[in-house]
């Protein structure tokens, strides 16, 4: 797989999972850690071999709770380190990413989205948009959450997962599904291009010459809870304002917005433009963060168009955050597939046309 | 005037003015002084990240001058091994109770041991879960009373207590396993050197090394500080017997 490390601006030919992998490696990624699932076993795979060549840290972790307490482990010392796993294995995770996001730490997890629930299948799949969005972890924390739509994104987000996650001291979710991780596409990986961030002021280290450092969730006292989680919120606030990050295209004009997100968001804005050559106007909104939520600007648009159509693969899970953005000024509608590769671009188009009629 | 001797001191290891929460008579608060102790002896308090886990035992950053993390519950040796193998010259060490390394950890704490992490446990066995009230644990006696059995752990419902430091002792990446009682002062006294000499163990990089602490819960077990350490003497050393059950080093000794 040394190929795929080609830092010279040449594009190569890789899967998604190397992609991510890759990158994590180039991003600095000094510890990887994980336990085998299909669509993903990839990063793992690629990880073996690389972290040990370049004397970093890889566990084969018993579980995907050893995965993810070794990330917590790992990055309480000030190093980046990662954990990539699927659904029903993220599931175990998340008592840990409840832990990660009170204690401030920047853990990072890659999520390659397969078929639920339960055991479900691994064909791919946008049914973990809540699991990573809204989390099944304890109490009131938020993931970052970004969600590529290529596999040129897949290394661009991964970069940006790691320094998000340092910047804000918030475990980051890169959320891409099953298609992503097992296509290949022509990608370029370059630097990471983000500075580092110093985090001598937080990291165990030792308490050499300082006083000692504790990083815990426990919080017996209940007012000084209510203060901290305060607190917690204050930074979401920040990372609201700061990071929220989308694509639109054709959005000044159209009659109906077509919103969607990671992979089958291609297939969305082929649908867009065909409908376009047919006279039809269309627009298209990708969130590339979902948590933030492009929000206010979905508000905003609900101001100008006559329609939202929601097109995701699940039984509709990010069109609950459309319809919040919107706040009922204009009709949002589901288009969705329950499970596998994304909705044919023929089959949208005709639900675009049935939804203009209506 | 023959001048003053000083012959007690806190170790700079524990916190100044902490004030221990636990109840009387518990023997963590001896147990936190003795790895206390260990630390300054061996001179490690700069260099240690220590694991807190859930439990009585998480209260340790409280007392611990030294810094540490807090793992959820029965995960204390993953984020040890993550932390072990982000910072190799870090000393690293966790801290649990006995249902959180060989009940709802079990696997962490067996997969740690065999993958030879150079970190150290201490495991304090009171043979019940503690801060939840008292309920039967991994290490609950047979017809040992608890919240949650009330007429006494039976095997048919229940099944046996774990003799955790013997299994721990089976696992090839083990270097150093032993157990140790709290009853008297000349098993505090051993316990002391065991503690110290598993973490001499993690010094070298000889691999995992652990000890199993027997202790007191005069609370839940119902009893005067007295009458725990009696039962400690005479029902859990019987079961658990206090000793050193591997170690990699001892033929050099």
């Amino acid at each position: 797989m040394t190929e795929c490390l080609t830092k010279t601006g040449k594009k190569v030919l890789t899967k998604g999972n190397y992609a991510i992998a890759n990158a994590a490696v180039i991003a600095g990624c000094q510890c990887y850690f994980g336990y085998p699932i299909t669509p993903q076993s990839e990063i793992g795979e690629f990880m073996s071999g690389k972290m040990q060549e370049l004397k970093r840290g890889y566990v084969s972790a018993e579980s995907e709770l050893g995965a993810i307490n070794m990330v917590i482990g790992a990055v309480s010392t000030g190093v980046k380190a990662m954990t990539s796993s699927s659904s029903c294995a993220i599931s175990l995770m998340q008592e840990a990413l409840s832990y990660a996001a009170t204690d401030e730490l920047p853990v990072v997890l890659v999520s390659v989205m397969r078929g639920g629930p339960g055991l479900g299948n691994i064909y791919p799949s946008q049914g973990d948009y809540n699991q990573a969005t809204i989390g099944g972890g304890n109490g009131d924390y938020k993931l970052i959450v970004l969600a590529p739509s290529t596999v040129q994104e897949c290394v661009d987000l991964t970069y940006k997962a790691f320094y998000l996650a340092q910047k804000y001291r918030n475990p980051t979710v890169l959320l891409a599904d099953g298609m992503l991780g097992q296509m290949m596409e022509p990608v370029e990986f370059g630097e990471y291009p983000y500075p580092e961030i110093d985090n001598s002021d937080w990291a165990l280290t030792g308490a050499k010459g300082r006083t000692s450092r504790v990083i815990r969730s426990y919080g017996p006292l209940a007012d000084d809870r209510c203060v901290f989680l305060k607190k917690l919120f204050e930074k979401y606030k920040t990372i609201e304002e700061n990071e929220t990050e989308w694509e639109e295209f054709n959005t000044d004009d159209a009659d109906i917005i077509l919103v969607s997100f990671g992979g089958p968001s291609r297939n969305v804005k082929s649908a867009m433009k065909e409908c376009r050559r047919q006279g039809l106007k269309v627009g298209m909104f990708r969130p590339v963060t979902l948590y933030p939520f492009p929000s206010k600007r979905l508000n905003e648009l609900a101001g100008r168009t006559k329609k939202f159509l929601v097109v995701e693969v699940n039984m509709g899970q990010m069109v609950r955050d459309v319809r919040l953005a919107v706040n009922g000024k204009v009709p949002v509608e589901l288009f969705n597939k329950p499970v596998g590769s994304p909705p044919e671009v023929d089959d949208i188009v005709n639900e675009v046309k049935r939804q203009i009629k209506e | 005037m023959a001048a003053l001797t000083q012959i007690f001191k806190i170790p700079d290891s524990i916190k100044k003015g902490a004030k221990y929460s636990f109840c009387p008579g518990c023997d963590h608060g001896v147990a936190v002084r003795l790895v206390g102790e260990a630390l300054d002896e061996l001179g490690l308090r700069e260099n240690t990240i220590a694991v807190a886990s859930i439990g009585c035992s998480v209260t340790i950053y409280d007392f611990l001058d030294v810094d540490s993390l807090e793992a959820p519950h029965g995960r204390a040796l993953a984020e040890a091994t993550g932390i072990k193998r982000a910072r190799p010259d870090k000393f690293v060490f966790t801290y649990q109770g006995d249902g959180d390394f060989a009940s709802i950890g079990m696997a962490e704490s067996m997969h740690t041991a065999l993958r030879g992490e150079k970190v150290t446990a201490i495991c304090i066995n009171n043979t019940t879960y503690g801060m939840t009230g008292g309920q039967l644990g991994p290490t609950t006696l047979l017809g040992q009373v608890t919240t949650t059995s009330p007429t006494g752990r039976n095997v048919e419902y229940y099944g046996y207590p774990i003799k955790i430091a013997e299994h721990i002792a089976l696992c090839d990446g083990t270097a150093y396993s032993a157990r140790v009682s709290l009853d008297s002062v000349a098993n505090i006294r051993k316990a002391k050197q065991v503690i110290k000499k598993a973490f001499e163990i993690q010094l070298h990089g000889l691999g995992f090394s652990f000890v199993e602490i027997l202790s007191t819960c005069p609370t839940n077990w119902k009893m005067t500080p007295q009458q725990a350490h009696d039962r400690v003497r005479n029902q859990m050393m019987e079961v658990f017997k206090p000793g050193v059950y591997k170690d990699i080093t001892a033929d050099r000794n």
